[in-house]
């Protein structure tokens, strides 16, 4: 299995760029999400390394060795594309032997290796058919055996998931997590799905407008988001984000409500932020404690069922609204006025021009 | 035979059947839209089908005034077609009648008083127009094949003004580019000759065919190839075991649009032969009998010639629309 | 489980023994390579011929006359732009392709209002009526000849003429000899119209009538407002596409009338026929007016690929 270093790579389809400079090592066995928007450059990035896209400059090694200009069948590398792309004219079998017999490998081994890998995904049952004829999840793991089955460098996924039904995609992706720490192979994977993301990667890269955003194991990227962005787009719905003012440990916010800053944040602020105190105040939903006599005023706005939880959408001021998690039997009227506070370890601050988060060396999740 | 439950699902007619439901004039609308649909259909084959009855029709049933409708059929019309025949005297006639050894063909014309002396040209000409419409049919969808998919695949400077040049070579008039042909093949030697009419209609049907088979690769989606690539696979033996294979139909349908084409065309044959690589449309309007036009002789000839073309028809009818419309339009 | 993992990994040491890859030709190399017979063939069959014949039109060359081309200058192209049979044969061209292809399109757009409606046996009724187009013009004018023969041929029959003393000449009166020709065009290409309709009228969403019915829209409103519309760009290719056709027309004239009586159906494309390949064999003067043709075909084509293009992108 491969290390995957890129060193500088970019990508620029005519003046603009698909992917901006990009330096990132994956290492042996890991399995990195890239996560991002459509058109953020994630699957130019995975194409790249594939070799099935010309970088514009750049190198991506192998285990250290350059393969920039090496053709995608030079690279030891499978490719799991998000509509399968299976062989329709070939029998699920055919399919799986297809990249073997590329590789010249024996009629005797090609069926034994064959075997072996159907009966890991479970698909001895349909090798003779043609893949019209299956469903998707059972197309999905023909697809997946197919790269499996050359015991390559590294798996390489584009969006393996997106064609299939919501039911087969959360079964899918169990089986490809349990595979991958079976065979612990170099995995990069590309997703739009942020769910996926967190629930499959060892690390997530966030990809947004042809530059990572962030590279953080998934709590990481969750909990301490490294800008405004990677925020908004990780968590349903993302966190949420209000315009203050700091001054002296307190921050004013919006319907004129004040909040204390936790003092571990009271010096990073002191210092970081710009004269007009300025600052954008960051936490989950699930940070939101409701209590009698919390700090922050609101008035509920709505109130969602979800089965599991409450939803609260609280408004502190005209347009802004702040989502709290609450418990599930918790019932509030419209327009009922709420309290809550922050619980201080999962506050966060951003800068309201660099949109950095704020860091004070000593982040608890 | 088209209408399949899911298109008759889409179909808006059903919408005035299922939301009209007041009152039955929409049932009743699309009924005589129907019938009348049939009646057109059959007075537009009136032609084909008083063709077909000619050709079945005697030499004097063929030029009966006014035109009969019920008649003998005889095949005195194909025999026509094939033989080349004498007119005999009263003297040969009465020797003719007394001889037993003649076959039925032979008896059918001493009718008319005439004898069979050889072959007629008609069957060398239908030999040539499928030698020129089939070699020149696979010389120009293989190449086709190959250019469209490099015009599918690849960034190729100035792709689409190439495109554009290669499909206006096809909306030439025959006329237009024939005089120097003529001229460069007069210099060649390839007048008349079936390598330079093969030629010829290879680049005439390589224009179209270039287009509609990139309409039909178009659709290959390029993850089948870019598979084939990591899988290890070089980009020929993708083309090979991947492209090839998924295009099937497409190069099908292109094959037999480029064969009715050469098959069918008139022009060129016209002006580039003249006797040894001449093919079918030039002569049968000029086949002429001993005695004047004879129709049914023609009309045999023209259905002879048609009837491939009707059957393919059939055949190729789920595709007509991507062949005339050189692979830019497809029903979804 | 574990069994099958191990299996899979025990089998890794054969990647070993893959043999040596062989060198692979470039994506670059490849495209040149598919490329190159379609445009060498182009450039003999296409490029060529019509350089060749550029020169030509500046000379007073002749197949048949033993003597080299002569140049002559624009002498070829004055001639022809003054001469008034030449714009007699313009006018006919233009008149000819103007009827035929109003016909064929209200025809081929009628008929597939009929046929949009599927009905027990609708396909094998579209295709019967596509067959025409099919068929090789020169066969189909050979026919429709004995069709229009006043005396053995059905067509006046049909229409409902008895007498054969009174009953039209088709082919030989000088009044009715074009349309003769125009009603076998729309006769052999309303179908191609239909076809491109039909496909036209299949992509409309069947919401927006809904939606219509809903308004209360008329059906007139309805065709005029939702079908007509949508039905356009694919019509306009029909259009185009045909006139391109009607213009070049050589083969239905040629099987039917030649060009005769006199020379009141006489084409452009007959005309040039005639220049080049009867007669004199003028061919200095057919290449001028081959040429003046190319221009005029490739002006209606420029706006026919353009549709085209417009259609494939959308």
């Amino acid at each position: 299995m491969a290390t995957i270093e890129l060193k500088q790579v970019e990508k620029k389809f005519g003046e603009s760029y698909a992917v901006k400079p990009l330096d990132m090592t994956i290492n042996s066995g890991e399995f990195i999400v890239l996560l991002g928007p459509s058109g953020c450059g994630k699957t130019t990035t995975l194409r790249m390394i594939s070799g099935l896209e010309a970088v514009t400059s750049g190198n991506i090694l192998f285990d250290g060795k350059d393969v920039t200009w090496l053709h995608p069948s030079a690279r030891d590398i499978a490719f799991v594309f998000q509509f399968f792309a299976l062989y329709s004219h070939l029998s699920a079998r055919e399919n799986i032997a297809f990249p073997l017999q590329a590789q010249g490998v024996k009629r005797e081994e090609i069926n034994q290796r064959v075997k072996a890998v159907a009966e890991m995904l479970k698909i001895e049952h349909v090798l003779n058919a043609r893949p019209g004829a299956l469903s998707g999840g059972d197309q999905q793991r023909v697809a997946l055996a197919r790269a499996l089955v050359r015991q390559p460098a590294a798996f390489l996924m584009d969006e393996p998931l997106g064609a299939l039904d919501a039911e087969f995609r959360e079964s899918m992706r169990a089986e490809i997590k349990q595979l991958h720490l079976k065979q612990n192979a170099t995995t990069v994977y590309v997703t739009h799905d942020q769910v996926e993301a967190m629930a499959m990667g060892d690390r997530i890269v966030v990809m947004s407008n042809a530059v990572v955003q962030q590279a953080a194991t998934p709590s990481e990227v969750y909990h301490n988001p490294a800008n405004l962005f990677v925020a908004r787009f990780i968590g349903s719905p993302g966190m949420n984000l209000i315009q203050g003012t700091y001054q002296a440990g307190k921050i004013q916010l919006p319907g004129s409500n004040v909040m204390t800053v936790p003092e571990a944040w009271k010096q990073t602020l002191d210092s970081k932020l710009p004269a007009d105190g300025k600052v954008i105040v960051g936490f989950r939903p699930e940070a939101v404690e409701v209590a009698a006599d919390g700090e922050i005023h609101s008035t509920t706005y709505a109130s969602d069922l979800h089965g599991g939880y409450t939803m609260l959408h609280l408004q502190l001021d005209r347009d802004v609204i702040v989502h709290a998690r609450a418990a599930r039997e918790m019932r509030y009227q419209l327009s009922e006025t709420v309290r809550f506070n922050v619980q201080p370890n999962m506050v966060r601050f951003f800068h309201p021009e660099t949109e950095a988060a704020l860091q004070n060396g000593s982040h608890t999740t | 035979m088209m209408a399949n439950q899911t298109y008759q699902a889409q179909s808006p007619v059903n919408f005035s059947t299922r939301v009209d439901k007041v009152g039955r004039r929409p049932m009743i609308a699309s009924a005589i839209k129907g019938i009348v649909a049939i009646i057109i259909a059959f007075i537009m084959l009136i032609p084909v089908i008083w063709m077909g009855m000619t050709a079945f029709k005697s030499l004097s049933d063929a030029v009966s005034v006014p035109p009969k409708v019920f008649f003998t059929p005889t095949v005195e019309g194909f025999v026509n077609l094939f033989t080349q025949q004498r007119q005999l005297t009263d003297a040969e006639v009465a020797q003719y009648q007394e001889r037993t050894d003649l076959n039925w063909a032979e008896q059918l014309v001493l009718q008319r008083q005439k004898t069979i002396i050889g072959q007629s040209q008609f069957a060398g000409q239908l030999l040539n127009s499928l030698i020129i419409a089939g070699a020149s049919t696979i010389f120009s969808v293989i190449f086709a094949v190959l250019s469209a998919y490099a015009f599918s695949r690849f960034e190729i400077p100035g792709k689409d003004d190439l495109l554009f040049f290669i499909l206006s070579q096809r909306m030439l008039p025959a006329v237009v580019v024939t005089v120097p042909i003529f001229l460069m093949y007069r210099q060649l030697g390839l007048y008349d000759t079936h390598i330079g009419m093969i030629f010829l209609y290879t680049s005439f049907n390589l224009s179209f065919a270039v287009w509609l088979l990139k309409g039909f690769i178009d659709e290959i989606p390029k993850e089948y190839e870019e598979a084939a690539l990591v899988d290890g696979y070089t980009r020929l033996q993708a083309f090979r075991k991947v492209v090839l294979p998924q295009a099937v139909t497409g190069i099908a349908a292109t094959t037999v649009f480029s064969l009715i084409f050469s098959w069918n065309e008139y022009a060129f044959a016209l002006m580039l032969t003249s006797d040894r690589a001449r093919t079918a449309p030039p002569s049968i309007p000029l086949i002429l009998g001993t005695g004047g036009i004879e129709w049914s002789t023609i009309a045999a000839g023209s259905m002879l010639f048609l009837i491939p073309v009707v059957i393919v028809t059939f055949i190729l009818r789920k595709h007509l629309l991507r062949g005339v419309t050189f692979g830019a339009i497809r029903k979804g | 489980m574990a069994q099958t993992s191990t299996d899979i990994t025990s089998l890794q040491s054969s990647q070993a023994t893959r043999q040596p890859r062989q060198r692979q030709m470039s994506d670059l190399r490849i495209m040149q390579l598919f490329i190159l017979p379609t445009v060498i063939l182009l450039i003999l069959m296409n490029i060529f011929p019509l350089i060749y014949s550029l020169y030509l039109s500046f000379t007073n060359y002749s197949v048949i006359a033993d003597k080299a081309p002569e140049w002559i200058g624009i002498q070829n192209y004055t001639t022809i732009l003054s001469d008034q049979r030449f714009w007699a044969n313009f006018a006919t061209t233009g008149r000819y392709a103007l009827i035929s292809v109003i016909l064929q399109t209200l025809i081929g757009f009628g008929l597939a209002l009929l046929l949009r409606n599927k009905f027990k046996g609708s396909g094998l009724v579209t295709t019967l009526i596509l067959v025409p187009m099919m068929l090789s013009p020169i066969v189909v004018a050979t026919f429709w000849k004995l069709m229009f023969n006043p005396s053995l041929g059905i067509f006046n029959y049909l229409l409902g003429y008895t007498d054969i003393n009174t009953s039209p000449l088709w082919l030989g009166d000088p009044n009715l000899a074009l349309w003769a020709i125009v009603i076998v065009d729309v006769w052999m290409w309303s179908p191609f119209v239909m076809l491109l309709c039909l496909a036209g009228l299949s992509a409309i969403p069947e919401y927006l009538y809904e939606a219509a019915a809903i308004d209360r829209a008329s059906a007139w409103f309805q065709f005029r407002r939702i079908t007509l519309p949508q039905v356009m760009p694919l019509l306009l290719i029909a259009v185009l596409f045909r006139t391109i056709e009607a213009f070049k027309q050589f083969d239905l004239v040629m099987g039917l009338t030649s060009g005769g009586p006199g020379d009141v159906t006489e084409t452009v494309s007959i005309r040039l026929y005639k220049l080049a390949f009867q007669g004199q064999y003028d061919t200095g003067m057919s290449s001028a007016l081959a040429y003046i043709i190319l221009i005029i075909i490739i002006a209606v084509s420029n706006l026919y690929i353009r549709s085209l293009n417009k259609a494939r992108g959308a």
